[in-house]
């Protein structure tokens, strides 16, 4: 079958890409399948599970309701694009020490979907943390060990601002 | 006394957590050699009928289709979840001739991208002839009823469609309940729910020079490889299945599947890499979800509460093919018989043939179902004789070194010990019973308590029956694990790599692990029968020990002492009270290459468990040996429930729980929370509606998993009854799935004690909250 592209100028994780895709393809098609950028996940392709939440100018959306010509002149940051010089940002190192992890699958959703909110919200009280996280689906872990990750993660940035920091989080 | 555990015993971090955190852990969804074609299925619309003719020649000639497959294509071998002489395989991996329920796969389509495929598999036709099809159990055991298979040839009552019967017991019941002082029967029912796994069920085939390659989303490299190769005629050598993380699975993803199956064919078809992955409406609307149980419970007990004697009837709902519905019907016998003393007891379980989906194991497989039953007719019976549900239940639980009726034996059971403190932390005596019906600002929202308890076996024998590991030093002191354990969450890796650590003296990122790769890593019993910890762990302590004894022999024959005089640490072994004297594990390598024609250290151990059993209990009788781990629990829950709107939501959970010695407490507090909350979902939320066959509600906007908004309190407290020596066995229980049952029941009674209102059929829905309120109102203002 013939298939139409268009080109499309993105910016993911500070890298500038030309890409020819189909005017339909979605941005979690097009990080995955394109670029290879597979941290971001899709679990249901239909916005329910938020598992394939990255961040656009900072603000978390959905890549498999996004269509990637949308995406043009927006600054999207994946999984792949959050550790800084080879150190995990703070939120990951949380999620790991909090025990916040299991299968995985919501992980790199629920850690975007974190940074977007503590960098609103660098003291967020539970409300907070429930609104920002209500759209990310975790089977595994009940949600409690994800609560306790946001709150350390909250706490290590405060440390890390008062200590000054070299790494912006996105 | 040994020195104190270092890393056994410790909360540590996930070992695969930074691959995880960092988007690089590589699922099977992220697989994509070159040159991938893309699968996808063509599925049965209807619940019943006969396919008449199959012309796939259309979607052949469709530009970009590379193969198109059907039953014709296949060797037309069957598989099942079991493959016993008494229950033999009964399900092709594509239909053969007839279709017996919406989803069945027909016919699978390789195609160059998904568009395609789709196409593709429009123009297949498909003629059928509609059979008449049933869909409840109870009408499909009827003489007149549709068949969906004949009944197996064993039951001898005149039901249809019976898939397996379970028939067990002891004493006379019959008398025990005339003995008793108080007797009663109740009925419940649980409903249809599914795992909810995150990562949908995916596989990525590829054939090459005569070995099928495969990444599938699983539960156990080895057990795919097994069906794998049985249904494409292969020999098992030349099947290999990799390691990819696994993005859930709570037990959907065991049985061989179909796609994984299409997806071999057609790669060995085209030659070229084949990839499926599973809609996510697909998994709702046609894949196998957990198994509906109809449990009739007749309890006879003494006035002081101890059971005298109890009649159990079940009937599993078990869909089209057996699935494990004829494993489930035993189960629930064992999550009956191993709480409590019961001295006379008669089971029998059906699992009944169905136009439904098929159903398989769901973290629990069958406990919830059955301990929610339980304990809730517990509840009832103290109520009537007067007793406090912690009183009757501390009368009936299991006491340490008891002896099961299938000859297992509960070893160091702490029962007793977790209903005390899980009913303390909740202060279960005081409250339950003194708000009931009471607002607390006279507002429409109530609150109870309440409490169940459970107990789950672990590492049962099942093919492949055993786990070996190995352990390779490396010449730079650090260490590697080769497993053929699959983290699938639940830090399979992680406390392999603890155990393996604590034996050795090496830190944990010292120590890398490899895993799940049948061709490279050795042989383990898969993450699906709660053996884990124990059996793999124990095959990992062992390898783990043989490289020990060989490192303690070339330190003591270099430093010219005793191996009883060297102490290990930090990768590095001393003479005991003369530290200087001490060789590097490096230093050890080098010297065992050395003088020992060259043997680098290389240790391996192996674990299985109740070796003097030979295979595990009869399915039908109940007879024969089936685990010697069992964990025990009681778990109390505090509920509200708003009278106005019928809305209800567990608050709180308290989990006591005895998993025997917890390798890592971090892990154990997550599975506890993971399992509140599905529990949490499986009161209140969560059920695939089906209607003649068809899910209404295939999406996730429809099926309501738990979010962050409904998490509750979740308290978990240790009672340890196993110890971790290193160099010696241990025996430890399973956390994975045993703690997703009591809690159920506890919030049954906790909705009880809060509004007055027992419930026998699952969820606890508003709508059914309000009308048993409504009849209780009008029974009340009758009896004023």
């Amino acid at each position: 079958m013939e298939h139409i592209k268009v080109v499309v100028h993105l910016l993911i994780n500070g890298d500038a890409h030309d890409l020819a895709i189909a005017p339909e393809a979605t941005l979690s098609e097009v990080l995955r399948g394109q670029l290879g950028l597979t941290g971001t996940k899709d679990g249901c392709g239909t916005g329910e599970c938020g598992a394939c939440t990255v961040l656009a100018d900072g603000r978390p959306i959905l890549s498999c309701l996004t269509l990637a010509f949308e995406c043009q002149g927006r600054e999207i940051t994946t999984i792949e694009g959050v550790a800084c010089n080879g150190e995990l940002n703070p939120v990951q190192q949380a999620f790991i020490d909090a025990g916040a992890i299991q299968c995985g699958f919501c992980t790199p959703g629920m850690v975007l979907a974190t940074i977007a909110l503590l960098n609103e919200t660098p003291h967020p009280s539970f409300a907070e943390i429930e609104k920002a996280l209500e759209g990310v689906l975790c089977r595994c872990t009940g949600y409690n060990k994800i609560v306790e990750a946001v709150n350390r993660a909250a706490e290590a940035i405060a440390a890390r601002l008062k200590g000054g920091t070299s790494c912006q989080t996105p | 006394m040994s020195d104190p555990l270092k890393y056994v015993g410790q909360p540590i971090a996930r070992v695969d957590g930074p691959a995880k955190v960092t988007g690089k852990a590589r699922f099977t969804v992220d697989v994509q050699p070159p040159g991938t074609l893309v699968c996808r299925i063509l599925r049965s619309p209807h619940p019943h009928a006969r396919i008449l003719g199959i012309d796939i020649s259309a979607a052949q000639k469709l530009p970009g289709v590379k193969a198109v497959v059907t039953a014709d294509d296949t060797l037309k071998i069957k598989h099942g979840f079991v493959e016993t002489p008494r229950y033999p395989a009964d399900q092709y991996p594509l239909a053969v001739g007839v279709v017996r329920h919406v989803g069945e796969e027909i016919a699978a389509v390789a195609a160059v991208d998904e568009h395609t495929a789709e196409a593709a598999l429009k123009l297949i036709k498909v003629e059928y002839e509609i059979l008449p099809a049933v869909f409840d159990p109870e009408e499909a055991m009827k003489a007149d009823a549709p068949e969906v298979h004949p009944s197996h040839p064993k039951v001898t009552e005149p039901f249809r469609n019976i898939a397996g019967k379970t028939e067990t017991g002891w004493g006379d019941v019959d008398q025990g309940l005339a003995e008793s002082d108080y007797v009663r029967t109740d009925r419940f029912e649980s409903h249809l729910r599914t795992h909810g796994y995150l990562e949908p069920q995916a596989t990525v085939a590829s054939w090459e020079d005569g070995k099928l390659n495969v990444w599938t989303s699983s539960m156990g490299p080895f057990i795919k490889r097994k069906k794998l190769a049985q249904t494409l005629g292969l020999p098992l050598s030349a099947v290999r299945v990799h390691k990819s993380y696994v993005g859930g699975a709570f037990g959907g993803k065991i049985d061989l599947f179909s796609h994984e199956f299409c997806a071999a064919l057609l790669s060995m078809k085209t030659g070229r890499p084949v990839k499926v992955v599973v809609s996510r409406e697909e998994i709702f609307a046609a894949y196998r979800h957990g198994q509906p149980l109809i449990v009739e419970l007749t309890t006879g007990v003494k006035k002081d509460g101890s059971i005298v004697a109890q009649r159990i009837r079940t009937i599993n709902n078990c869909g089209a093919y057996k699935g494990s519905g004829v494993v489930v019907i035993f189960l629930s016998w064992g999550f009956a018989m191993a709480t409590y003393r019961i001295p006379n007891m008669a089971y029998e379980g059906f699992a009944v043939y169905t136009n439904n989906t098929v159903r398989c194991p769901q973290r629990g497989h069958g406990a919830p179902q059955m301990r929610f039953a339980i304990e809730s007719q517990m509840d009832m019976i103290a109520e009537e004789i007067g007793l406090d549900p912690v009183a009757i239940r501390l009368v009936n639980a299991r006491l340490p070194d008891e002896q099961l009726p299938n000859g297992d034996n509960v070893h160091n059971c702490g029962l007793v010990e977790c209903i005390e403190k899980a009913a303390e932390r909740i202060n279960l005596r005081e409250r339950y019973g003194s708000s009931r019906n009471k607002a607390a600002e006279g507002g429409s929202l109530r609150r109870g308590v309440g409490i169940g308890v459970s107990a789950y076996f672990g590492g049962s024998l099942i093919y492949p029956n055993s786990s070996s590991v190995i352990v390779k030093l490396n010449d730079d002191g650090s260490l590697i694990i080769l497993t053929g354990s699959l983290d699938i969450g639940q830090g399979a890796e992680t406390i392999l790599t603890q155990i393996v650590a604590e034996e050795l003296q090496v830190p944990i990122s010292q120590i890398s692990i490899m895993a799940a790769d049948t061709e490279t890593t050795p042989v383990d019993i898969g993450v699906w029968i709660s053996g884990n910890a124990y059996v793999t762990g124990n095959a990992a302590r062992e390898a783990a020990m043989a490289v020990r004894h060989k490192i303690l022999e070339i330190a003591a024959q270099e430093l010219e002492t005793e191996t009883c005089q060297l102490v290990l640490s930090e990768k590095a072994v001393s003479v005991t009270g003369a530290p200087e004297r001490r060789m590097s594990y490096a230093e050890i390598y080098e010297a065992s290459v050395r003088s020992r024609r060259g043997d680098p250290i290389i240790g391996e151990g192996h674990w299985r468990t109740m070796r003097d059993v030979p295979t595990h209990p009869s399915l039908a009788t109940a007879k024969g040996r089936w685990t010697e781990n069992y964990a025990f629990d009681a778990q109390a829950a505090e509920v509200e429930v708003d009278i106005e709107t019928g809305k209800a939501r567990l608050v709180r959970a308290v989990t006591a729980h005895d998993c025997g010695f917890p390798i890592n407490p971090l892990n154990v507090d997550g599975q506890i929370d993971g399992q509140v909350s599905m529990a949490l979902g499986h009161a209140f939320l969560e059920e695939v509606m089906m209607e003649n066959g068809r899910t209404l509600n295939p999406s996730w906007l429809e099926y309501r998993m738990p979010t962050i908004g409904e998490m509750a309190l979740s308290e978990s407290i240790d009672v340890i009854t196993e110890s971790y020596v290193v160099g010696q066995p241990y025996r430890t229980k399973e956390v994975g799935e045993g703690y997703v049952s009591a809690i159920l029941a506890a919030i049954a009674n906790a909705l009880y004690d809060a509004v007055g209102v027992r419930l026998y059929t699952t969820p606890f829905t508003p709508e059914r909250i309000l009308k048993a309120l409504k009849e209780k109102a009008q029974a009340d203002s009758g009896n004023a």
